[in-house]
């Protein structure tokens, strides 16, 4: 019996835990709620390890485990299955879901005690995390179209968690509303793939595309940038961004783990998996990486002029993503994957120490409000501090490796002028990174004292602080793209501007040195000025929302109020009703008939028997 | 004794039945009067055997005095009832079936 045959136990296990404690968990005391979701994610890690452990000690072509369930549905050439598999490609996706998800849980556990929807939580968050797996290990687009949808599910269940706030259920609702959009387009692109190609099994594909150059690329192409719509709406990408900002009414956990480490990651790790697809339609590159570049310009500076910590981070997340498709779009999946990684651990770990903080100070999440944390939140600020820096890509923090890996590949790939406005957001990131520093340096600028976290929240943030350490180290070694992660994933390659060492070594120098020093003076900056400056045009996201405000809600509602009034009220209605007043007409008319007097009857029955007769004999001819 | 003297004979016993059926208003009349149909469909099934020298017409016969036999029980049954329950056998005063 091989390994993998025992793929299942990994979306299994969560599903249990969702099973379980939601059919037997009603009346159980918090911490066995907690011990169960926990563990079955602590459970599927520890299988994970057991997993990748197998994947390390094959040859790098044979790094593959793959199973099929049951055949799902069948029509003619058309079939799907339930399959899953595990390539290095996922494998990096299920640990990141389950690494971050298990601390993430960890942390849950003691962050939301004493919340009345303790046990709903976790149900939602375990189910999150089986989508999450099913989506990762799926091998067809169909089954990953399930975890995609699953994943949207769960993310607008917990975003509207606290639905007594109308805030947060408008968010969940305008989440879920503006993934339609995208998964509009994944949806297409499925079927354009089982119409062209017969199949959509990844594995099938690639080898249709290896083997058949009859299909017209144009068609290739449609059917990426189809896909790639959906990826845009998942991963929050410019112009379906809007809902990520809002996302953040939800738990500080849930951001961290939804809309921070994983869901919205889950385009660019379909790009990744579609590959051979891209490759064979090569003017898609281009479009990815423009769509990238202007979701990293736009929402660096949109994160600058937020005031809410979480709303900035959530800014924050959304250029980061950006930065993946602008790697994906350069041909640079394993840098797309690696900043994947390295980010989807550091800022969940600025998501839950942003949580701790806005736990210790009542609730408060303004930043303004916040200054001089260093010194009351020793342990959270500094794997704050930490996680900050990864984010601004400060050596030997995990982002530096990652982000240096995409803003090289940039200008080999799309020349001068892309590598500057690239390597523009990355400043304005230190910049952002500068005033999330500032919360913590200088003086005191709240009143009252602070509640200090406890060990289930600072566990996590510490492991997780020293992983986004250790994260940087399979980018090594420098100066190519062969690093240790690279040669794991095993995707295809491209390389540019193959051995200009010296550009390169002084490039990475001096992006290093402009970072630090952009990061310090903001930071500086940030902790004098007690009133920082904040453009209208910035802290709103440059009207985006309000332009979708007017575009695209106004008329749909005054559409909906006409349905509602006239269309509903009057002729739906009104048809309805009228058969009922009809029926209760002829009712009225024929009841009168009913005397109860059984005399009338018999008299009917008579007279109709004679008149039947009269009929049949007339008929016949008689008389 | 011809076929039409048996005929006019059933159907004018009939109208006698039917139309006290529909005029009468005791409940034991009403009873005799559903008799007076039942017989006058017996009179002309006999006629018809006769006239056809065949014997089904004369089964009927005995089918329809057993079922006539057993409606007079079950009759008499609910105008007793009927009787204890209104204290009264009128028909034309009570309308239980009203709608």
């Amino acid at each position: 019996m091989s390994l993998s045959s025992f793929l299942w136990i990994l979306p299994a296990l969560p599903a249990l835990g969702v099973l379980v404690n939601g059919f037997f968990g009603t009346s159980w005391r918090e911490r066995k709620i907690a011990s169960v979701s926990v563990g079955s994610v602590g459970l599927a890690l520890a299988f994970a390890l057991v997993f990748a452990a197998d994947l390390f000690s094959r040859l790098p072509g044979d790094r593959r485990l793959s199973m099929s369930l049951y055949r799902w549905l069948s029509d003619g050439s058309l079939t799907v299955d339930l399959g899953l598999f595990l390539d290095p490609l996922s494998m990096v996706m299920v640990f990141v879901v389950l690494f971050v998800g298990f601390l993430i849980h960890l942390y849950s556990a003691g962050y939301m005690k004493g919340d009345p929807g303790y046990r709903r939580y976790f149900v939602f968050l375990n189910l999150f995390i089986f989508f999450m797996l099913l989506l990762v290990l799926a091998d067809n687009l169909v089954l990953t179209f399930v975890g995609w949808e699953g994943v949207g599910l769960c993310s607008y269940l917990l975003i509207g968690f606290w639905y007594e706030k109308t805030s947060a259920s408008d968010a969940g609702r305008k989440a879920f509303v503006v993934n339609r959009v995208g998964d509009f387009g994944f949806l297409l692109g499925i079927l354009l793939a089982a119409v062209v190609f017969g199949t959509v099994n990844y594995g099938e594909i690639a080898r249709l595309l290896g083997s058949d150059p009859a299909v017209a690329p144009g068609i290739t192409a449609a059917m990426a940038l189809l896909l790639f719509l959906g990826a845009i709406g998942k991963s929050a990408q410019f112009p379906l961004h809007v809902w990520l900002p809002d996302a953040m009414e939800g738990p500080s956990p849930v951001s961290a783990l939804i809309h921070g480490a994983t869901m919205v990651n889950a385009g660019v790790y379909l790009l990744c998996r579609i590959s051979p697809l891209l490759e064979a339609a090569p003017a898609v590159f281009p479009v990815i990486a423009s769509v990238g570049l202007a979701t990293v310009l736009y929402a660096s500076l949109s994160a600058l002029g937020q005031r809410d910590i979480k709303r900035l981070l959530a800014y924050s997340t959304v250029s980061q993503i950006g930065y993946m498709f602008v790697a994906v779009g350069c041909g640079l999946y394993s840098a797309g994957m690696f900043h994947l990684m390295a980010h989807g651990i550091f800022k969940g770990l600025l998501f839950l120490a942003a949580g701790a903080v806005i736990h210790a100070l009542d609730g408060r999440q303004d930043l303004e409000e916040m200054g001089g944390l260093g010194k009351e939140l020793p342990g959270v600020s500094l794997t704050f501090v930490a996680g900050t820096l990864a984010l601004a890509g400060v050596f030997p923090l995990s982002g530096f490796f990652s982000k240096d890996a995409i803003l090289w590949g940039s200008l080999g790939r799309y020349g001068l002028l892309f590598w500057i406005a690239a390597f523009a957001g990355a400043l304005v990131t230190a910049l952002y990174s500068g005033k999330l520093l500032a919360a913590f340096l200088g003086e005191k600028r709240f009143e009252g004292s602070l509640h200090r976290p406890g060990t289930v929240v600072v566990v996590p943030l510490l492991v997780l602080a020293l992983s986004t350490l250790a994260a940087g180290l399979p980018g090594l070694p420098l100066f190519t793209e062969e690093t240790f992660f690279a040669r794991f994933l095993g995707m295809p390659a491209h390389t540019f501007l193959a051995g200009e060492h010296t550009l390169e070594g002084v490039l990475m120098v001096s992006q290093l040195g402009l970072i630090v020093i952009v990061l310090c003076a903001a930071a500086r900056f940030f902790t004098v000025s007690r009133k920082a400056p904040v453009s209208e045009a910035l802290a709103s996201g440059f009207g985006v929302d309000r332009l979708y405000e007017r575009l695209f809600v106004r008329p749909l509602k005054t559409m909906a109020r006409f349905c509602f009034s006239v269309i509903d009220s009057r002729f739906v209605d009104g048809l309805v009703n009228g058969f009922g007043a009809l029926s209760m007409a002829l009712g009225t008319l024929v009841a009168g008939y009913q005397s109860g007097f059984f005399r009338r009857y018999a008299a009917s029955l008579a007279g109709g028997a004679v008149a039947l007769i009269a009929l049949s004999v007339w008929f016949q001819g008689g008389f | 004794m011809s076929l039409e003297s048996v005929m006019v004979t059933g159907i004018v016993l009939f109208i006698i039945g039917a139309s006290g059926f529909l005029l009468r208003g005791n409940a034991i009349v009403l009873l005799l009067c559903i008799e007076v149909m039942l017989n006058a469909v017996n009179l002309i099934l006999v006629g018809f055997a006769r006239y056809l020298y065949g014997t089904e017409g004369q089964v009927f016969v005995f089918i329809i005095m057993t079922v006539s036999a057993a409606e007079a029980a079950v009759g008499l049954a609910i105008v007793v009832a009927l009787v204890r329950l209104f204290g009264t056998a009128d028909m034309t005063r009570i309308n239980l079936l009203k709608g």
